[in-house]
């Protein structure tokens, strides 16, 4: 049962965080153009009508209130359409929106968080706000009918029309009755007995008399099946009972619909049964069109979310795991010793099935790995929030735009560098970005500023830069405040302007002279880099003085899978990432150079390499020390550039990344060149060799 | 490989019905032989145990103490191996056909050792567990109990095996 509520629970935060995106998209989308488009103020009165259902049924008060304070808004205005508020209002209206909207996350991340939520009378300051200021329009236009907003409801709290007349025979027996009222639950809710019992217990509440069917809905769970194929019925002995439960059911959630049924009986209340079920037609009829409206914005938005499901990300790994597994059993059965026993035969039609098993095999495996990559539009959008809050927060003027919204990139990168982004963003319109319209003007530029967040792949990488063009950086000051903050380690004149700009990303470094609210609270870029370098990215930065910043990160695609040049060292296999190795040659002993240290080294298209030995620098042994007999392989990374030495090389092979076990971590092989390891086709492991780190170990510490 | 899958023998976790004996002392231990010492340890932590471990072959690491074999593939696992007696500053000697890995969960670290051979699950009442009176640097085994045929059982520390602390590895090596 326990497990059975903690699913619900994520679901709810699931659905209502995916909801309160949509909302937060929507908004910003509609206050650049300054208008609420009217499929817009449907779908944000939808969004706010499931966030109230859902969050009352998991008894969230205050969400469930505010949501429906912003319903009843919303429903004022899609009633009165958007247009007749005057722009003051409207501005107003995107203003408390957007409150709104960050008191609904507050409360929502303190469900995540399982802190108490706020009380619902503490939300009333909050609620009353949003009543005032549907008051304030409200009088602005004058009270129209109050039936014709009755109506209304009733038609959106039932988007679709329910089938036509399901079951008139259907009817249950009750002879009493002059309507029915058939009631259609949402598809796929659970435990659908219950909760149609839960909406006929609010209903009596209510002093409705009526009786419903199945009777027994709520002891006999078998009733949820019928309940879920036909619906339920109400049974009133008045149409005005039926009217009045009709208003209750609007604010009932998962109901998918309902349907007055008149009970075709010619009976002399035949006048009274006659023009009801007129109107009880023309109900559903009159708001059709506004219904029509929003139709296609539903048919628009709907595969998007019945496309997708979200799955635990455990899961996701276990099947990735399960996955590489198949892969490499594969590899073993097919190259089993025993089958050069079998006859020519049946070896070959062994090996037609096995063709067709790997083709399958390979394919499993690219599909299983494309599920952890998810487009990285998500973090982006954040960053068109954030960017219009310190606009009017700061008073600037900033103009964003994102270019590869689509790049799809594994998702714990995209979990790990969404802070690194928001910071940036923040610090270029903190720091980066001039702080008056003026100053921009007369260093000659636009007035309004500009952001650009771009996401692109190259070969095996993923590159997100975070371009302002604002005033830009100023190595010598940069240089000066370092050395306030005594963080320099050699002379201020030794510094490049590239190693000067990198002291931005030290520990304890912070341009700014004031603590603002959006940076400069001491955590700095130091922070970013380590998230970055944590999913194995780099950060760099380059700044011209008056002309602007751009920040790049660059992160590995994925981190678990990859090309990998298989290499014997003694009996050790090591595998090197292909993306690393420019060159592999085989050289005579007079070819190598030495060094005054003894220190080995090759030339190579007219450069001097190092040469290191891997046997010698892992302590491996081996027959192969003679430089003739093994293989060099010229690897490189981002700047350096150096020789292997090996035995030999065994063979290309796409390899799956696994970590090295946790009970091993506290001898820094990470650090020593070793990235991690993978298991081979014959069940043997190799251990992936980390070309940057290899680098540092080996040639730089002597 | 269908050989190695039939070798693996579980050691079932029985503290379940143990549990339920209120207040009781007695835990249920597994008894294996390394370097001439009796040695046990808790079935709780054990996962299971691999004999003719001929089978797996042990991939050196670089860079790591000579008591750490290595790694091998346990099943798509990656498995850290630690041969017991080298952790115990003894010397090295050849594998036999009784030699087996014991493959150990202790607090979600998990490793195997290499022991010399495994006796069998027995219950050890913690209360005649005495400690070891000598105190050395390599302290592996916190503990020792004198079984009814007079025979001298000792408890592996655990903790300190997972551990694996940097410190004592100066030691060693």
């Amino acid at each position: 049962m326990d497990n059975g509520m903690e699913g619900i629970l994520d679901t709810y935060l699931f659905e209502t965080n995916s909801l309160l995106d949509q909302l937060d998209e929507m908004l910003v989308k509609d206050e650049k153009i300054g208008e609420f488009s009217s499929d817009d103020v449907n779908e944000i009165f939808r969004i706010m009508h499931t966030i109230k259902g859902s969050s009352a049924m998991m008894e969230f008060g205050s969400l469930a209130s505010i949501a429906h304070h912003i319903e009843d808004l919303f429903f004022y205005i899609r009633d009165k359409g958007i247009d007749s508020l005057d722009p003051e209002h409207k501005k107003e209206l995107f203003n408390l929106m957007f409150r709104s909207e960050d008191c609904l996350r507050g409360e929502v991340e303190k469900v995540e968080n399982g802190e108490p939520l706020d009380t619902e009378a503490e939300m009333e300051g909050f609620a009353k706000e949003i009543n005032d200021f549907l008051k304030k329009i409200s009088g602005a236009a004058p009270e129209e009918p109050a039936e014709k907003s009755a109506s209304a409801p009733a038609a959106d709290s039932a988007p679709a029309p329910a089938p036509e007349a399901a079951g008139i025979e259907n009817l249950p027996a009750d002879p009493k009755a002059v309507c029915f009222l058939h009631v259609f639950l949402d598809e796929g809710i659970g435990m659908e007995n219950l909760r149609a019992f839960m909406i006929i217990n609010t209903l009596k509440e209510c002093e409705v008399e009526f009786r419903y069917y199945p009777s027994d809905m709520e002891s006999n769970p078998d009733t949820c099946s019928v309940i879920i194929e036909d619906g339920f019925y109400l049974a009133f002995e008045n149409v005005e009972m039926s009217a009045k439960a009709e208003d209750i059911l609007k604010s009932q959630g998962h109901i998918h619909s309902y349907e007055l049924v008149m009970v075709p009986e010619p009976e002399p209340e035949q006048p009274k049964t006659a023009s009801e079920p007129g109107s009880s037609a023309a109900k559903p009829a009159s708001p059709a069109p506004d219904q029509k409206a929003s139709a296609p914005k539903a048919a628009a938005s709907a595969p998007v979310k019945q496309n997708l499901i979200s799955v635990n990300l455990t899961k996701l790994n276990d099947l990735l795991d399960i996955v590489g597994e198949i892969v490499i059993t594969e590899s073993m059965v097919t190259s089993s010793p025993e089958l050069s026993q079998l006859s020519r035969d049946s070896y070959d039609n062994f090996m037609k099935s096995a063709r067709q098993l790997r083709k399958l095999t390979d394919d499993l495996q690219d599909l299983s790995m494309s599920l952890r990559m998810v487009p990285i539009s998500g973090v982006f959008q954040k960053m068109n929030r954030i960017v219009r809050d310190m606009k009017q927060k700061l008073g600037k003027d900033v103009h964003l735009t994102l270019i590869g919204e689509d790049t799809e990139v594994d998702k714990t990168i995209v979990d790990s560098i969404q802070d690194p982004i928001m910071h940036m963003v923040r610090n270029s319109m903190d720091h980066g970005i001039e702080d008056t319209e003026e100053e921009r003007v007369a260093a000659g530029k636009k007035a309004q500023g500009e952001i650009v967040l771009s996401a692109s792949h190259t070969s095996n990488e993923v590159v997100i830069s975070i371009a302002d063009d604002g005033k830009g950086m100023n190595p010598d000051k940069i240089l000066a405040k370092a050395k306030e903050k005594g963080i320099l380690t050699k002379p201020e004149s030794e510094y490049t302007k590239k190693e000067a700009l990198g002291l931005i990303m030290l520990p304890g470094f912070s341009t700014n002279q004031t603590v603002t609210e959006f940076s400069g609270r001491g955590v700095g870029m130091d922070v970013v880099k380590k998230n970055v370098e944590s999913v194995g990215g780099v950060v760099s930065l380059t700044s011209e003085e008056g002309k602007g910043t751009t920040f790049s990160i660059k992160i590995p695609l994925t981190l678990s899978i990859v090309d990998g040049m298989k290499v014997t060292v003694g009996n050790s296999i090591f595998t090197i990432p292909i993306a690393n190795i420019r060159q592999s040659f085989k050289i005579s002993a007079d070819e190598i150079i030495y060094d005054e240290s003894g220190s080995e080294m090759v030339e190579r298209i007219g450069g001097f390499y190092p040469i290191v030995r891997l046997h010698q620098f892992y302590d491996i042994e081996t027959e192969v020390t003679n430089v003739e007999e093994g293989i060099l392989i010229w690897v490189e990374t981002s700047d350096h550039s150096f020789c292997l030495f090996v035995d030999d090389l065994i063979g290309e092979q796409q390899v799956v990344v696994k970590p090295f076990p946790t009970f091993l971590n506290c001898y820094e092989l990470k650090n020593s060149g070793i990235g991690g390891c993978t298991i081979l086709g014959d069940g043997n492991i190799s251990i992936i060799l980390d070309i940057t780190t290899l680098h540092m170990a080996a040639l730089e510490n002597i | 490989m269908s050989e190695q899958m039939t070798s693996h023998q579980e050691f079932p976790d029985t503290m379940d019905t143990m549990d339920t004996e209120e207040n009781s002392t007695v835990e249920r231990c597994l008894t294996f032989e390394s370097g001439n010492l009796i040695l046990y340890i808790s079935t709780k932590y054990v996962i299971e145990a691999i004999h003719n471990i001929s089978n797996h072959s042990i991939t050196r690491l670089p860079l790591v103490p000579p008591y750490i074999k290595g790694i091998i593939n346990l099943r798509g696992q990656i498995l850290p191996v630690v041969d017991i007696k080298m952790r115990m500053g003894k010397s090295e000697t050849e594998y036999t056909s009784t030699t087996c890995i014991i493959v150990l969960d202790i607090n979600s670290v998990s490793l195997g050792i290499i022991v010399d051979s495994v006796r069998q699950v027995m219950d050890i009442d913690l209360k005649d567990v005495r400690p070891i009176p000598v105190k050395r640097q390599q302290k592996l085994l916190d503990g020792m109990v004198t079984m009814a045929d007079g025979s001298v059982f000792m408890s592996v520390d655990c903790q300190a095996l997972a551990q694996n602390s940097t410190l004592n590895d100066m030691g060693v090596i």
